[in-house]
């Protein structure tokens, strides 16, 4: 097997594949939004991020942008490639063209270059926000006897691509927004201590899950099994027709 | 000034812009189609047919205003609509309000969180639905039926 | 809980990852003025980049029972502090071969030296647990590891940190530290928001930098032996297992399948590098990652792949000629001031993600003596605010 450290990376120039990525910045102060070009050494795994990094380690050190765990788990890393919403991780630049623009997510104040502030997606969320939950899969696994059941964390990595891509979202600026919505629903699916007359009450404020327009873009631009948009439509049901209906664990 | 401050503080405490996607091309807007997968391409046609029915309505609202100007004015008005090109232009506005309505009922009913995980086969199916309908009314309408 | 800001004292860290995290709460409860800047995101050097697992110490009991001994101790802890963080379901470590079956006597003895719950299974039993082990399994051993979302988990740090009124502040980068008569008294910061620069003052830096600290210190004309250990995590998409499934063998590649949501990480190999900024991920590491992970777990063969990474361990010791695998995982702080005549500068570094918590203890408490303040730790029983009090709970 190799060892990187001793491997001799040099590679004959004009064989290495490049891409053009145009790359949207903004700096606080002065004012002004544009997009630089810069033209990055790709491979045949790289990843948007991969060249993002490249280009700050190499070219523009100046380059912000959010990231933290590689592989779609933190969702720190949510960008719009060629105006698609996408984790910047694990979107591989050989889906797109020569040239691939990058730009910051939408419906959330940029604070610079790819850097959006999450605080406003947080603020939409219903006051209990639990991240573990009970763990059906795999299928047939039975949990030790100390344990009363198996755990995992959620599905919803709250990385804001499902608000970003929500037509909705676009011009009601307060809409609380799918991973909001789908999260309350997961309350109503296992309550872990919240009150469902409490649940129904926010869900049914006025910018909450009626404003939903069934665009269903949000599980469309899901990176996990979260399914936001099948998470509204029951707890829409359960609204509508009263009763309990729940989503069956989901694995693509 | 305290020895605490960091430099860029009173910038960073502004608002920052925000990017809204627009009516524009897909995957960048709402209105464009193309590029997207049912659920988007039936909420983009939902809109522009709904938007197509409303400018219509106030047309006919305008349209039978000329009822009240006189006999000579509706006549020569009877001619222009009944002429071919008028008639597809009424196969062109059946068809909105077909879609409308047929998609309007898989709104209604995914919305309240029915037959959610069929919502694309609810989609094919008005399309079937529709595209009968708009087949009889063309008939109908050139006169094929009488 | 005292107040936040009693003393006068300002601590500038320098580095936003768990290392860093810890030390900002530590400081915070104790009423110290803290400030902490990171160039990038917050974790996003290499703390949020490991597989998520909470160590029980298992897989140190054997050859380096000092980091058992902190990785048992601390993981309890760390599930007292932050309740609600971890997949809870244990861990396995399996023998699938005879070469396994000579490790499975020496681990047993050696989780019971460090004070590690280890239960025996028989093959049958831990089958019925882990429906896609290996169906040639040997011999299995329970052990309280655990999963956790890495981001996520220090986040509750920074966000009880910033409650208690420590300023943190991400896309800030240290350009340089302002040394004057053998004594660092502050940095130069530059903003990545803005593009402003401008000089920040402190009673006393940390440098929590983790791979990076030996650039840091430079920049105080210090030294510190820092080897960057990367190695490549595969996360296959599916969750084949609730618990921790490690091989019982010596620390090798490949040896461990950590669930994670939907996901299934393996991991890890291991090579040493002077940049780590710098790092590769060499496909050929990703095929052993899928081939030992597929002795572990047969169905990890055909799972498909939704991410391959690398991320540095930052291994204190000097570079050898091995793999890093040969240095110690424990970590150390260093008071510059005893061991390069440099006052008002310590660097804390080394250590595992398990384990930041008790090395922030040890940092803040040189911290407090440098600064003459004494206060305790607290933070063995303050609970944690969840993480997107980060966000939401701004004082």
């Amino acid at each position: 097997m190799s060892d990187p450290s001793t491997a001799d990376n040099r590679q004959d120039v004009s064989k290495i594949e490049t891409r053009s990525l145009r790359v949207y910045r903004y700096k606080r102060g002065d004012g002004g939004e544009h997009f630089d070009e810069f033209e990055v050494p790709v491979g045949p795994h790289t990843t948007v991020l991969d060249a993002l990094r490249w280009i700050q380690h190499h070219r523009d050190p100046s380059l912000a942008l959010r990231h933290s765990c590689h592989h779609a788990s933190c969702g720190t890393c949510g960008v719009q490639v060629d105006g698609s919403e996408e984790l910047a991780c694990v979107c591989q630049i050989h889906d797109h063209g020569d040239r691939i623009t990058v730009e910051p997510l939408a419906n959330l104040p940029i604070i610079t270059d790819l850097v959006v502030d999450m605080t406003s997606f947080f603020a939409r969320f219903p006051h209990e926000h639990p991240i573990i939950r009970a763990s059906g899969l795999p299928a047939n696994a039975e949990p030790p006897e100390d344990l009363e059941q198996y755990v995992r964390l959620e599905d919803c990595i709250e990385c804001g691509l499902c608000l970003s891509a929500c037509p909705t979202a676009a011009t009601a600026h307060e809409y609380v927004g799918p991973a909001a919505l789908a999260s309350a629903q997961r309350l109503l699916e296992e309550p872990r201590g919240v009150q469902r007359e409490d649940v129904l009450a926010w869900a049914s404020q006025p910018e909450g899950l009626w404003r939903c327009h069934v665009g269903l873009e949000c599980t469309r631009a899901c990176p996990t099994d979260a399914i936001p948009a099948e998470r509204i439509m029951a707890l829409r049901r359960e609204l509508t027709f009263g009763g309990h209906h729940e989503t069956k664990e989901h694995q693509r | 000034m305290s020895r605490t401050a960091l430099p860029g503080s009173a910038e960073r405490a502004l608002p920052g812009p925000v990017h809204h996607k627009g009516a524009g091309p897909a995957p960048n807007g709402w209105l464009d189609p193309r590029g997207r997968a049912v659920g988007g391409r039936a909420f983009a046609l939902h809109r522009l047919t709904g938007l197509m029915l409303v400018a219509y309505l106030y047309v006919h609202l305008c349209v039978l205003s000329m009822l009240l100007i006189g006999n000579s004015a509706w006549s020569s008005f009877v001619a222009l609509v009944t002429s071919t090109g008028f008639l597809c232009l009424d196969v062109v506005l059946i068809l909105g309000l077909l879609f409308h309505g047929l998609n309007g009922i898989r709104v209604a009913l995914v919305g309240s969180g029915l037959l959610v995980s069929r919502q694309r086969t609810l989609f094919w199916t008005g399309t079937v639905i529709g595209s009968c309908a708009i087949l009889f009314t063309a008939l109908h309408v050139f006169g094929a039926l009488r | 809980m005292i107040e936040p800001g009693r003393y006068d004292a300002h601590v500038l860290i320098v580095g936003g990852g768990a290392t860093g995290g810890g030390v900002a709460h530590d400081l915070a409860l104790r009423g110290v003025r803290v400030t902490l800047v990171e160039r990038g995101e917050l974790t996003s050097g290499t703390s949020g980049r490991h597989h998520g697992l909470l160590h029980s110490g298992g897989r140190y009991a054997v050859g380096d029972r000092e980091s058992a001994v902190e990785c048992i101790r601390e993981s309890t802890i760390l599930k007292r502090i932050a309740p609600g963080s971890f997949e809870e379901n244990g861990g396995l470590f399996v023998a699938v071969c005879d070469e396994d079956m000579e490790y499975l006597e020496p681990f047993l003895d050696a989780c019971a030296d460090a004070g590690i719950p280890a239960q025996r299974l028989t093959p049958e039993h831990a089958l019925r647990e882990e429906p896609n082990l290996n169906p040639e399994v040997k011999a299995a051993v329970r052990v309280p590891d655990a999963t956790v979302d890495p981001m996520r988990l220090i986040l509750r740090f920074f966000a009880t940190a910033q409650r208690n009124g420590a300023q943190i502040r991400p896309f800030m980068e240290v350009k340089d530290l302002c040394v004057h008569d053998g004594r660092v008294c502050g940095a130069l910061l530059h903003d990545h928001a803005t593009g402003q620069e401008g000089e920040i003052s402190a009673d006393l830096v940390v440098n929590a930098a983790g791979p990076w600290s030996d650039k840091i210190a430079a920049m105080a004309g210090v030294s510190v032996p820092m080897t960057p250990s990367p190695g490549v995590l595969l996360a296959l998409r599916g969750r084949l297992c609730n618990m921790v499934i490690n091989r019982m063998h010596k620390s090798g590649d490949g040896d461990i399948v950590v669930p994670q949501r939907g996901l299934s990480v393996v991991g890890t190999t291991s090579w040493v590098v002077d940049d780590p900024d710098e790092l590769t991920v060499p496909e050929d590491h990703v095929e052993r990652m899928y081939a030992e992970g597929s002795k572990l777990i047969p169905a990890a063969r055909s799972a498909p792949r939704r991410a391959a990474w690398s991320a540095a361990r930052p291994l204190v010791g000097a570079k050898g000629s091995g793999s890093g695998r040969e240095l110690s995982r424990t970590f150390q702080t260093f008071d510059h001031q005893q061991t390069d005549g440099v006052e008002g500068f310590v660097t804390i570094t080394g250590g595992k993600s398990t384990t930041l918590r008790g090395m922030a203890e040890l940092c803040a408490d040189l911290a407090c003596r440098k600064l003459g303040i004494d206060e305790p730790c607290r933070t063995r029983d303050t609970v944690l605010l969840p993480h997107t009090a980060y966000y939401t709970a701004v004082a």
